[in-house]
């Protein structure tokens, strides 16, 4: 997938050019091209004054990064504890088999991506699913394929 | 200079030195997987571990790895008790689990005592032990090519995106720090091949022998302030010529006393 | 607007003051996350229209305010009217403009709203005469609730930057040290390190430069209480970051906040530019001389960036890999400089401690664990919600004065806490006080705060499994003990979870255990084996019932357990729907059958059934 240099480099200026912003730089690139393409990534480097192979240790370090494209439509799992009693894995299974990926994977139209996130902090209302920011709370299982359909 | 007990003889070493280093001094062997005097210490192998205690802890005690714990006055170290022995063995029966056929980790577990591994072994098992030493050097050298990359039980050593990695200049450095020797290269028709990058060598103007990879000696060049021509002759080379050189003043010297 | 002196600062309080109390009534929506999950952001939305559009006597736009967690997140939707603190519950958009119409305007209370306490059948008005509030001390969370985050007026007129004012003005660094030291503040975060010590020790060290860090990286899976009070109350971590910089000597702070905490990113943000903008950030911070600023640092998702030196290592920009700490990070922290690392709820507590005096934090809670506590409470329980209570209450008190019990009717089993650094306590162990040590002498941890609540349907062998797959998944990979000894630990307990473990297996994981605690480079891998050295411990029953016997007593193990269906069942075709692998047939209005040759005991088929038809054996 090709990307526009100038918008690469646009999105990187926006944090000052020295090593300690690189995880906020990535953060920046992910939200703007919903993953860190490869060319961002080696702009990252030249930009920050930090070597490419600390770039992609950076990169495939944390949990917020993909390397690969995403879907139109984040679904995010929350595994917390409290989820994980009140069903997180009922829920889970329902959208990989609606769906027809595993959490990790994206739909082959590019549609949907199915995340799991270790906790969001909304164990009060568990089990819950984050549809592109949308929060869902007490998503009892054969009600979350029509909820991610819904939006 | 400040005194500490170890395994119960006093020593005498400096302040703040790390207990690894007067643990060796005294003559003690113990193992350090990840350590090597070319890099800093960074503590992952754990196997350097020792038991430290004070008299003002009433008998509390305390396990830290010695390759990372700097000396004070009254420290009272033991390294070879029943619970770091044991420490000692469950790791090394974790590393037989993780790197089954390296030869480095099978020596090491047997003076153990442990002959083979109690834990299920990983599949497609090879011989990194993950000690970082590679990584460290490249990064010494101040280039950085490569890097550990994912995390916990995926985490390997590798070039960014698996790929040649552009700031490598072929210097071997990891490869011959390695303790397992996993990374491969080779030398061949002029030509360095490590990391799946291809390295143009320079050979000596004299005897034709391959001695540096070009990349290489332009980073020296550039960043060390060595003279351009310096690798236009092998070392080997160099000698025979100094000896030469060496050889003639001493002939010119003794005609002229005559 | 700057604030540059402390008359300043009284005079804007009592004019936001009056502000207020022009206001006949006050209208607070709770857009905590349990609320904002339900839709609470509509229900603001509609407040607002609708009061634009009606015209009210003495109740406007400006009535109405957002706030952070209330806390009884069970009963949300929640919409509290003061000065009465009339308590709706469950609130509807299309509740709305009865509550404008009947409650606002004619002053009467919508019972289908209100509070009923199950003990007494009793519908309640006023939510501080709710059990689940009464038994409450909020000190920490003393505004979450109810303030608007975002109006530092708000902050201002409940007393904020008061504590600040009087550290900056009145008192000398020492002097400050001195009162955090007499409040017997400890540690928050869970590792209850005394506060006053460790900013002692960090102002003592040489140096030109020391930073102040908030930990807001809240990583426990079922703890939520920082994200409240970052998205709640920011200001007052603000204030006590500012205390911490006059008493230590710094000028750049940091919070620190994981990135799956947007919103309290934004709301931390705003706080610090309206901060900036009254001059209590910045350059000559009250006409003081104090310069001091903060700027937020983003997560990338990673547990064991909550550890500090991981954390400091990430606020750099490089990989979240824990260091050796031999060297304290009060002595060598952030780029090797002096640094003070404290946890949200320690910093929101500052403020009260120097306006209230160390001594009166100390006459709260245990002689050795002073003050209160925050905690989340979630899981198998009635009342799951955000509390504040003094240490010492014990966990008998919470679970069921506070929590009012297991729903459905179904047993209580355990209680977790410490999230994956701590263990799980059996009924016997109830009433413990919750403290610092008590629980952590039981085997388990207070921790940060998150406690979840376990019933009799959970196998607590998957619970170890659950806790051990996630600290494998979180590991830096930097230590052996950790990185293979953990993932050991949790393929042992896996093989238990399947039937396929010897009673060996279990020697062996309690042998590697004790080497993972001794051995492991950080604090990740040195607790990572208490979830099962808890449960092992408390529950050994369990798993030799998976060992000898291949069953699961909590009915959770799908290899040890089989569904079928009773004659309760009635025919709706719900679980013949969502089974994943159509192993249930069956008509409608006639009994189902479950296949248990293709069934694979997935549980989505009990999650459905509504009519109790569906045993597990």
């Amino acid at each position: 997938m090709e990307h526009d240099i100038n918008k690469i480099r646009e999105v990187i200026s926006r944090s000052p050019a020295d090593p300690s912003s690189l995880i906020t730089v990535l953060q920046d690139i992910q939200r703007e091209f919903h993953y860190l393409p490869c060319e961002a990534l080696k702009e990252t480097a030249k930009a920050l004054y930090v070597p490419l192979s600390k770039v992609f240790s950076a990169s495939t370090f944390y949990n917020a990064f993909s390397l690969t494209p995403r879907g139109e439509n984040i679904i995010r799992v929350c595994q917390g504890t409290a989820c994980h009693i009140r069903g997180a894995d009922q829920l889970l299974e329902q959208l990989e088999i609606g769906l027809k990926i595993k959490a990790g994977q994206t739909t082959p139209d590019m549609k949907y991506t199915i995340e799991i996130v270790n906790c969001v902090g909304a164990c009060a209302m568990a089990p819950v699913m984050i549809v592109n920011n949308k929060y869902h709370a007490n998503v009892r299982c054969d009600r979350a394929m029509r909820l991610v359909k819904r939006g | 200079m400040i005194d500490i007990q170890l395994n119960g003889k006093m020593v005498k070493a400096e302040e703040g030195e790390m207990l690894l280093s007067i643990i060796r001094r005294e003559g003690i062997d113990i193992p350090a997987l990840c350590d090597h005097e070319a890099i800093e210490p960074c503590g992952a192998c754990r196997l350097c571990m020792v038991e430290i205690t004070r008299k003002e802890w009433e008998g509390w005690k305390k396990h830290v790895t010695s390759c990372l714990y700097p000396a004070e006055d009254g420290l009272i170290v033991n390294t070879h008790t029943e619970q770091v022995m044991e420490i000692r063995r469950t790791i090394l029966d974790l590393y037989l689990a993780r790197c089954p056929n390296s030869k480095v980790i099978q020596k090491l577990a047997e003076e153990h005592g442990v002959v083979k591994t109690s834990f299920e072994k990983i599949p497609d098992a090879d011989n990194c032990i993950m000690c970082y030493a590679c990584t460290r050097i490249c990064e010494v050298l101040g280039r950085s090519a490569i890097s550990a990359v994912y995390r916990g039980h995926d985490k390997v050593i590798a070039p960014p995106f698996g790929e040649e990695p552009p700031d490598c200049i072929g210097c071997l450095s990891c490869a011959m720090i390695c303790p397992t020797d996993v990374i491969p290269w080779q030398d061949e028709n002029g030509v360095r091949t490590i990391w799946k990058k291809k390295f143009d060598m320079i050979a000596c103007e004299k005897c034709g022998k391959e001695i540096i990879t070009r990349d290489f000696a332009d980073y020296l060049i550039s960043s060390r302030n060595i003279p351009e021509d310096y690798f236009k002759i092998c070392d080997d080379c160099k000698r025979i010529d100094l000896a030469n050189k060496m050889g003639s003043i001493i002939l010119q010297a003794e005609e002229a006393a005559l | 607007m700057r604030v540059d002196s402390v008359e300043k600062l009284d005079r804007l309080r009592d004019d936001y003051r009056k502000a207020i109390d022009t206001q006949k009534k006050r209208i607070a929506v709770c857009l905590g996350p349990g609320c904002l999950a339900m839709g609470s952001d509509v229900i603001l939305k509609e407040f607002k229209k609708v009061l634009a559009d009606k015209k009210i006597k003495d109740v406007t736009v400006e009535s109405v305010k957002k706030t952070g967690c209330h806390g009884f997140c069970a009963r949300g939707p929640l919409v509290v009217i003061e000065p009465e603190g009339i308590f709706y519950t469950r609130v509807k958009k299309n509740h709305v403009a009865d509550i404008v119409e009947k409650t606002l305007i004619n002053g009467e209370i919508i019972s289908k709203l209100l509070y009923i306490d199950p003990q007494s059948k009793k519908q309640i008005t006023d939510y501080r005469e709710i059990p689940f509030y009464s038994h409450q001390q909020r000190i920490s969370l003393r505004n979450v609730g109810q303030i608007d985050p975002d109006s530092i007026g708000d902050y201002i007129s409940s007393g904020g930057y008061s504590a600040m004012a009087k550290a900056l003005t009145s008192m000398t660094s020492q002097e400050v040290i001195d009162e955090v030291t007499k409040s017997g503040l400890r540690g928050r975060g869970g590792a209850g390190f005394p506060t006053g010590r460790k900013w002692e020790t960090c102002a003592g060290v040489e140096s030109d430069t020391r930073y102040v860090i908030c930990n807001g990286d809240e990583g426990d899976p079922g703890a939520f209480m920082d994200r409240c009070i970052m998205e709640g109350d920011p200001h007052s971590v603000l204030e006590g970051m500012i205390i911490c910089a006059h008493a230590i000597g710094s000028r750049q702070g940091y919070i620190y906040v994981r990135e799956e905490y947007p919103l309290a990113v934004i709301n931390l943000q705003t706080a610090i530019d309206a901060a900036r903008e009254y001059g209590f950030l910045g350059e000559n911070i009250l006409g003081t001389g104090l310069n001091f600023d903060i700027k937020i640092s983003r997560g990338g998702g990673a547990f064991v960036c909550g550890e500090s030196s991981a954390l400091m290592k990430s606020v750099a920009g490089e990989v979240g890999e824990p260091r050796a700490k031999y060297i304290r990070s009060v002595v060598k922290g952030l780029r090797d400089q002096p640094t003070v690392l404290n946890n949200v709820e320690s910093f929101a507590t500052v403020p009260v401690i120097l306006n209230k005096g160390g001594e009166w934090f100390a006459s709260v809670g245990t002689k050795k664990s002073t003050g209160t506590k925050a905690f989340s409470l979630a899981g198998k329980i009635n009342n799951t919600g955000l509390i504040e209570v003094p240490m010492g209450v014990t966990l008998r008190e919470i679970i069921y004065d506070i929590g009012d019990g297991i729903p459905k009717g179904r047993k209580f089993k355990a209680v977790q806490t410490g999230g994956p650094s701590g263990g799980c306590l059996p009924e016997d162990k109830l009433d413990l006080p919750v403290d610092f040590d008590t629980l952590t002498e039981a085997g388990s941890m207070m921790g940060s705060g998150g406690m979840v609540i376990m019933d009799d349907r959970t196998c607590m062998v998957e619970v170890a499994r659950y806790f051990l797959e996630f600290l494998v998944f979180e590991s830096c990979g930097k230590c052996v003990p950790c990185r293979e000894g953990l993932y050991q630990l949790y393929r042992l307990c896996t093989k238990i979870c399947e039937g396929e473990a010897t009673e060996d297996d279990l020697e062996s994981m309690e042998r590697l255990s004790k080497t993972i605690q001794i051995g492991s480079l950080c604090g990740l891998g040195q607790s990572g084996p208490n979830p099962f050295i808890s449960t092992v411990k408390y529950f050994r029953d369990e798993y030799l019932a998976h060992i000898r016997d291949k069953k699961c007593p909590g009915g959770v193990c799908r290899k040890l357990i089989t569904y079928r269906i009773n004659d309760k069942c009635t025919g709706c075709l719900a679980c013949l729907d969502v089974c994943p692998v159509d192993a249930i047939t069956g008509k409608k209005k006639e009994i189902h059958v479950i296949n248990t040759e293709i069934c694979d005991r997935c549980g989505a088929c009990y999650a459905v059934c509504t009519f109790d038809a569906i045993d597990i054996e």
